[in-house]
């Protein structure tokens, strides 16, 4: 559990990391470190968060002569624990400022570089993040009006505001433009960030506001969600099988991904037990797709072994005991037995239709000169995709201990 | 007798395993290179172990009950299924496993000498007791599965077997005149084009055969033939479904009988030795599908059924049969070439049991015992006469009919068979096929109120037909052709093979006029009907014993068969490569589909994708924007209508 007074001592410390940055980035990084090892001691689940958090944290390593050093440290951590207070808050405020706190840090770090600032991709990214943060806060805001006055029309309305900015926000097609563009224009290391400790909040976020204003329409408008959860898989898996960039391939591999976690949407109103294992399969996709896409842009950044990037692809296409196979497997098995039977089809079709570009990655993504630091972080994740050895009923459990 | 199962088991594991056991020695030891002479003494053994199934199946005969009781033994197989292993000893079975094992027994004899110098013994003989074993098994077995076992042996044996002479080598071997050409295909056959010519007709009947018996096991939920009760099934099936079963049944029967229009690989069969040739057309596999349309018959007891779907069947098999019967006897008059002759005549025999068999239909059971009798009869007389051919083609190295009165002195045993065999064949009175088929012609008689005299009159011509020729085989190889003698050495053991088959004809004649089982036969004998019959028979015998060769035209057409090969060497391939064809247009398109068109779409869907990717902000926000309304539009839509 983490209180309130715990994120506050956080804050304070994360303060002084970001002035303290400015004379030396030895110091905020150590202060920030401070600050994760301070939330150690909480839930398992946590401790997955604040892992992907202190990966980032190496892999930014790589570009240590960025134009924000120091501060972009304070940055992570500061995004790390929103992340993890998410868990535990059910305020709907608490909610929405904590969505936006995990978004704002992004707009920086996308334009992070080692010379000049990346401005084409910040630009494009800004611009569809602005618009993603304003449409989700409306959508919320309806979406509770709607509840509170029992009127269909404007809850439809507002859930469909709240389902595209989630999706403009992530990366989810058809609001996926920006994500190849920026994916491939930016450095590597942020765009790692971006497309790991980002992607958690926006969608506990929507899950919580989802849960909190469910009316009997819920499972009718939950159809939506399963439409454009089939249509990001396939335009992200699809559009894969021809890119040649290694980023753009993870471009649409993220979309592809968030797809696979909206579909994990649909079966929220199914009956309690089916909920755990949507719920667990969504987040264990979020926790492939977060240490997979590390992995991946620390070789595109600086190169890794061959046999960390297979371990990788084969987690992403799904390959038991990797990781990749039980949250797929979770998704599934709730999908199927609450009247989802054909996204779950589509979903299997879909993880066939992976397997040429991510085999195709592994190759693309070969160099023979290695960094230390990008190889060691790339490494981490692979071994990470094995913790499933042992079947992640634990996941199961540390889901229903933290959502209870 | 300590423990009855235990003997019984033995019992039928040493009646089905010695002949192929006692094969093995000379079947491995043939392997071995160089060749040993002393291999050659090896199929002794052989020869013994066709011994031991005899003494086993006369041990069935006398020791399980009465004649006419039926004994039935089972052993567990698929118990969850209700299947079991289960021989039956009845009245059929028990004689036609003697038959079945004696004339194999005899012809092992012959085949001692006849085979000696070949190039292939271990081959032979392992074939040759295999296809005795699965004849017996066919025999004796209840159950259609098990049944079906010893059947796809026979067309398996009857294949290694036909096509013995596999280096088609040796001009001896073939059938038709070699070098000739008809209408631009080769009218003659190999050994090997035999061999594949029966296996592959077989195998179009055998595969609507299984269908039948997955059928019959579905619906009836047992596969004894004893124990499906025929009656109920058909009230089950209704007319049309008992009839499809029935007949994809019977279509194994038909194409292992050779029945029209299945009935070219018979002929083309005569590529194999003589001992094969005798085997194959006496007791074993073509009488193996007469055997299981009388077995069937048997138990069905189709009289007692009143179902359009089994009478129409039994009309077929009556009119199919009768047809068979007549263009099998046509052939053989117009043949030259003495086994294909004789093969042509079995074909004919084999059309008037089905024909028989099925007048059960209108008749009763009696019917079925004349098609039994006449079975029994045919079996002796056709393997005499195919011994006796064999020893003349190893005498005079021709395969057509030549020979003269130098050659009746000089192999005087072989034209005594002949005599004996075609005169008790033939049906002339009072010889041992006389008795038979008056009962026959009783039967068909009988048929008059249904079908009105047609089935007489075609059996009545056949039989006349059926006489001529056979007397035309005896003038034409003892009397007058022209031969000029070299005389050889040896043949002994053939003589005395073919000797014994026929003096089995004098013994079954003298049963048929002592027991007292027969006294129908004997009394359709003596009216004045049947008599004529008879003088009809033996004025046409005498004819053909008078003035065998006749040169026409008409003959000539018969002897080339009607020309019927070119169903099988013509239209068949034709099909076949029709279907060939059809595969490959599958298969194309499965191609097609896999390489191209999927990877295309794919390809041309995933470019269409990264298209949108142009790099323009502006773009991107106009799209995201006009889904955002459409989403929207959506979402109100949905509230207006709930």
């Amino acid at each position: 559990m983490i209180t309130e007074l715990d994120i506050l001592k956080a804050l304070v410390i994360l303060t002084f990391a970001g002035i303290l940055s400015y004379k030396n980035s030895i110091l905020s990084l150590a202060l920030s470190t401070l600050v994760v090892f301070l939330f150690l001691e909480s839930n398992g689940l946590i401790l997955m968060v604040l892992s992907v958090a202190i990966l980032n944290l190496i892999s930014m390593l790589a570009i240590r002569k960025n134009q924000i050093a120091g501060l972009d440290y304070a940055l992570i951590v500061f995004m790390a624990i929103a992340t993890a207070y998410v868990f535990f808050t059910s305020d709907i405020a608490e909610l929405l400022v904590l969505f936006v706190v995990v978004s704002v840090p992004t707009y920086l770090i996308v334009m992070l570089d080692e010379g000049k600032l990346n401005v084409d991709p910040g630009i494009k990214y800004i611009a569809f993040m602005v618009i993603a943060t304003v449409v989700f806060i409306i959508g919320s805001a309806v979406l509770y009006l709607g509840y509170s006055w029992q009127n269909s029309t404007i809850y439809l309305l507002g859930f469909v505001a709240l389902l595209i900015g989630l999706a403009l926000e992530v990366g989810v097609a058809p609001f996926h433009e920006w994500v190849p563009d920026v994916f491939s224009n930016a450095n590597p290391i942020s765009i790692s960030i971006i497309a790991s400790l980002a992607k958690f909040v926006p969608f506990i976020v929507a899950y919580k506001i989802l849960l909190m204003t469910a009316t009997e329409l819920t499972s009718l408008a939950l159809l939506i969600f399963a439409v454009i959860s089939a249509i990001s898989m396939f335009i992200g898996n699809i559009g894969a099988l021809t890119a040649k960039d290694p980023a753009r391939i993870l471009a649409y591999s993220t979309i592809a991904n968030m797809g696979y976690v909206l579909a994990a949407f649909s079966a929220i109103m199914a009956p309690r037990e089916l909920v755990y294992y949507a719920i667990a399969g969504g987040l264990l996709q979020l926790f492939v797709n977060a240490f997979g896409k590390i992995g991946f842009f620390n070789a595109i950044k600086g190169g890794s072994s061959s046999l960390s990037n297979y371990l990788l692809s084969f987690s992403f296409i799904g390959l038991p005991p990797l990781m990749g196979f039980w949250s797929k497997f979770f998704i599934i098995y709730a999908l199927v037995f609450s009247n989802y039977l054909w996204l779950a089809i589509l979903l299997v079709l879909n993880s066939a239709i992976s397997i040429p570009y991510y085999l195709r990655l592994v190759r693309l993504t070969e160099v023979s000169s290695k960094s230390l630091i990008t190889n060691t972080v790339a490494t981490v994740t692979a071994f990470v995709m094995l913790i499933t050895l042992i079947p992640p009923v634990w996941f199961v459990e540390l889901v229903k201990e933290v959502l209870k | 007798m300590i423990d009855f199962p235990l003997n019984e088991a033995t019992l039928i594991a040493t009646l089905l395993l010695a002949p192929i056991i006692s094969s093995l020695p000379v079947a491995f030891a043939w392997l071995m290179e160089p060749k040993r002479e002393w291999t050659r003494n090896l199929p002794i053994i052989a020869v013994f172990g066709l011994f031991i199934s005899l003494i086993c199946s006369l041990y069935i005969l006398f020791n399980f009950g009465k004649l006419e009781e039926a004994v039935k033994i089972p052993f567990d197989w698929l118990p969850g299924y209700n299947i079991s292993f289960v021989f039956i000893f009845d009245y059929l079975s028990k004689i036609m496993g003697v038959l079945t094992a004696f004339i194999a027994f005899l012809i092992g004899v012959y085949g001692l000498e006849y085979m000696k110098h070949d190039y292939r013994l271990g081959w032979y003989w392992f074939f040759f007791n295999l296809f005795t074993a699965s004849m017996l098994l066919v025999v004796y077995s209840d159950n259609l599965l098990m049944l079906l076992i010893g059947w796809e042996g026979l067309g398996l044996a009857s294949w290694g077997l036909i096509g013995h002479w596999f280096r088609d080598d040796d001009d001896m071997s073939f059938v038709g005149n070699v070098g000739r050409k008809i209408a631009g295909i080769n009218y003659f056959w190999s050994p090997s084009l035999g061999a594949w010519r029966a296996i592959s007709t077989i195998r179009i009947g055998d595969m609507p055969m299984f269908f039948a018996i997955a059928a019959i096991f579905f619906f009836a939920g047992t596969l004894n033939i004893s124990e499906i009760h025929w009656h109920e099934l058909a009230e089950k099936l209704g007319a049309f479904g008992i009839f499809l079963i029935l007949f994809a049944f019977l279509l194994g029967p038909f194409t292992k009988s050779a029945q029209l229009p299945f009935s070219e690989w018979l002929m083309t069969a005569m590529t194999g030795p003589t001992t094969v040739s005798a085997l194959l057309h006496s007791a074993t596999m073509v009488a193996a599908g007469t055997y299981i349309f009388m077995r069937l018959s048997w138990y069905v007891e189709p009289w007692n059924i009143h179902n359009a779907g089994v009478e129409s069947i039994y009309v077929l098999v009556l009119f199919l049969g009768l047809v068979s019967a007549f263009y099998g006897a046509s052939v053989a008059l117009g043949c030259l070439e003495r086994k294909v002759l004789l093969a042509a005549s079995t074909m004919s025999s084999l059309g008037l049991m089905f024909a028989t068999a099925s007048a059960s239909k209108w008749v009763g059971e009696f019917a079925l015992m004349v098609a039994f009798w006449y079975l029994v009869t045919h079996a002796f007389a056709k393997a005499t006469l195919f011994l006796v051919a064999g020893h003349l083609i190893h005498e005079t190295h021709d395969r057509f009919c030549v020979g003269g009165k130098d050659l009746a002195k000089h192999l005087r045993l072989a034209f005594l068979a002949t005599i004996i065999a075609t005169l008790c064949l033939s049906g002339i009175p009072p010889l041992t096929a006389y008795w038979v088929k008056s009962a026959m012609d009783e039967v068909e008689h009988s048929l008059e109120h249904e079908f009105g005299l047609i089935p007489l009159m075609l059996l009545v011509l056949t039989s006349a037909i059926y006489s001529a020729f056979l007397a035309k085989f005896l003038s034409l190889n003892f009397l007058k052709g022209d031969y000029k003698l070299k005389a050889h050495g040896g043949g002994r053991l053939m003589s005395f093979a073919y000797i014994v088959m026929g003096s089995m004809l004098i013994l079954l004649l003298a049963i048929y006029l002592i027991d007292h089982e027969f006294h129908e036969f004997v009394e359709e004998g003596f009216l004045t009907s049947s008599l004529t019959v008879g003088l009809v028979v033996l004025t046409t015998y005498l004819i053909g014993l008078a003035k065998p060769r006749l040169e026409s035209p008409i003959g000539k057409a018969l002897g080339d068969r009607l020309y019927l090969a070119f169903l099988n060497d013509y239209l068949v391939p034709k099909l076949g490569w029709a279907l060939a064809k059809l595969v490959d247009y599958g298969n194309r398109a499965i191609d097609f589909f896999c390489h191209r068109a999927i990877p295309d779409s794919f390809n041309f869907a995933s470019k269409s994708i990264r298209k949108v990717q142009s790099g323009s902000v502006e773009r991107y926000l106009k799209i995201s924007v006009a889904v955002i309304l459409l989403l929207l539009v959506v979402a109100v839509a949905l509230g207006v209508i709930v």
